[in-house]
């Protein structure tokens, strides 16, 4: 009985010493999601055909691919990331402005950045993207991106 | 043989009734073994060798205690500790001082003149501390856009902290009134002041502060007790 007591007592020990924030799985910086929409029927998701999607001058990080939603990432230690988004030949540019807040998580997760007053902006000269609202803007503000939860943006073509 | 067996049964009978008198006049145990009663104080002694094995912390600690009756001492530990807590995604250093007041029981039950101790003691520590963050990197999750680290400290002082604490130890008598005492600790914070924007990591005289607000602890110490009287 005495020896069950000892155990029991081990036992909590080592469960409470290896505690939940030695991992970090808590949400940290958020990607930016979007969905696209077709413009000529604002409620249905389209999906883009032989998209291509990559940050000015790097890799591409989706190729010729056929998607209704997409992630990016943006950059932490910039205010301004410059996209080309494309279908088949025809690229379009968006530059999204930000500002990056710095938010602390937990121990293991460190700091997550969230990024406030989001301004996308799409080059309208050879344009496959018609806007991002319903009433085809091509300027589009977000008051914030502070997880990924929802998508953030919706692009109509 | 009869007469020598009732002779002897006399000889019971009347020891008892010699016994059953002295009993009335004299105390029940003339011997009385008298333990020193007075101020102990020391030093932890894991302290300084941590600070030797570990580059990333400092400390000292000094313990008294003051025997208030049989099982019962007030005791009390004053120290300062350094510590820095190295993470993936930061690097914070804590440093400050800190006091624990409460009560030890000795719940060992000492043969003859022995005076050694199984301790339960109980504990209220504050600490008074500042916490720098050394350096530190946004975890931005993505390898596209690597973040950098910044190496601008950030320090905050006036940090307190309180909590309660259960210690559980041993001490032994190795020399005349040289004691090494060996406790574990565990810890509940009561409250801790975080630096804006960030956490408490460490707390001196709490160690590491985990997630539910609970640490560990640990004394090695070596006390030297001044007898004040004996009792």
């Amino acid at each position: 009985m005495k020896n069950y007591y000892f155990f029991l007592l081990l036992i909590t020990l080592l469960v409470s010493s290896c505690e939940k924030d030695d991992f970090c799985i808590d949400p940290i910086t958020p990607n930016m999601i979007i969905r696209f929409y077709d413009a000529t029927n604002p409620l249905e998701t389209k999906a883009v055909t032989d998209l291509s999607v990559n940050p000015e001058g790097l890799e591409d990080l989706y190729t010729s691919t056929s998607l209704d939603s997409i992630l990016i990432p943006l950059d932490v230690t910039s205010n301004q990331i410059i996209y080309n988004f494309s279908t088949g030949t025809n690229i379009d540019i968006l530059t999204i402005n930000y500002e990056v807040e710095e938010v602390f998580v937990s121990r293991s997760c460190g700091f997550k950045a969230i990024f406030n007053n989001v301004t996308i902006t799409s080059d309208t000269a050879n344009d496959w993207i018609l806007g991002f609202t319903t009433s085809l803007d091509n300027t589009i503000t977000i008051t914030t991106i502070e997880n990924e939860s929802a998508a953030h943006v919706q692009i109509y073509h | 043989m009869y007469k020598s067996i009732t002779s002897i049964c006399f000889l019971f009978v009347f020891v008892g009734v010699t016994a059953q008198q002295s009993k009335d006049s004299i105390p029940k145990d003339s011997i009385v073994y008298k333990t020193n009663y007075g101020l102990r104080v020391g030093i932890d002694i894991s302290k300084p060798i941590r600070a030797m094995l570990q580059d990333n912390y400092s400390g000292l600690e000094l313990v008294g205690d003051y025997r208030i009756s049989k099982n019962w001492y007030a005791a009390a530990e004053i120290g300062t500790e350094e510590f820095t807590t190295k993470e993936d995604f930061t690097n914070s250093t804590s440093k400050g001082n800190y006091i624990r007041l409460g009560l030890n029981y000795n719940s060992y039950k000492n043969w003859l003149d022995m005076n050694n101790e199984i301790i339960i003691g109980f504990r209220y520590g504050f600490a008074t501390f500042e916490q720098t963050l050394n350096s530190y990197q946004i975890n931005s999750g993505n390898i596209v856009f690597p973040s950098e680290t910044i190496t601008t400290p950030i320090t905050e002082d006036g940090l307190t902290a309180h909590w309660s604490e259960i210690q559980i130890g041993y001490r032994a008598e190795v020399y005349d009134n040289l004691f090494i005492t060996f406790t574990g600790s565990y810890k509940v914070m009561v409250s801790i002041t975080d630096p804006a924007n960030f956490k408490t990591h460490y707390a001196p005289g709490f160690n590491r502060v985990y997630a539910s607000n609970t640490g560990f602890g640990f004394n090695y110490t070596i006390s030297y007790l001044i007898p004040f009287r004996k009792k």
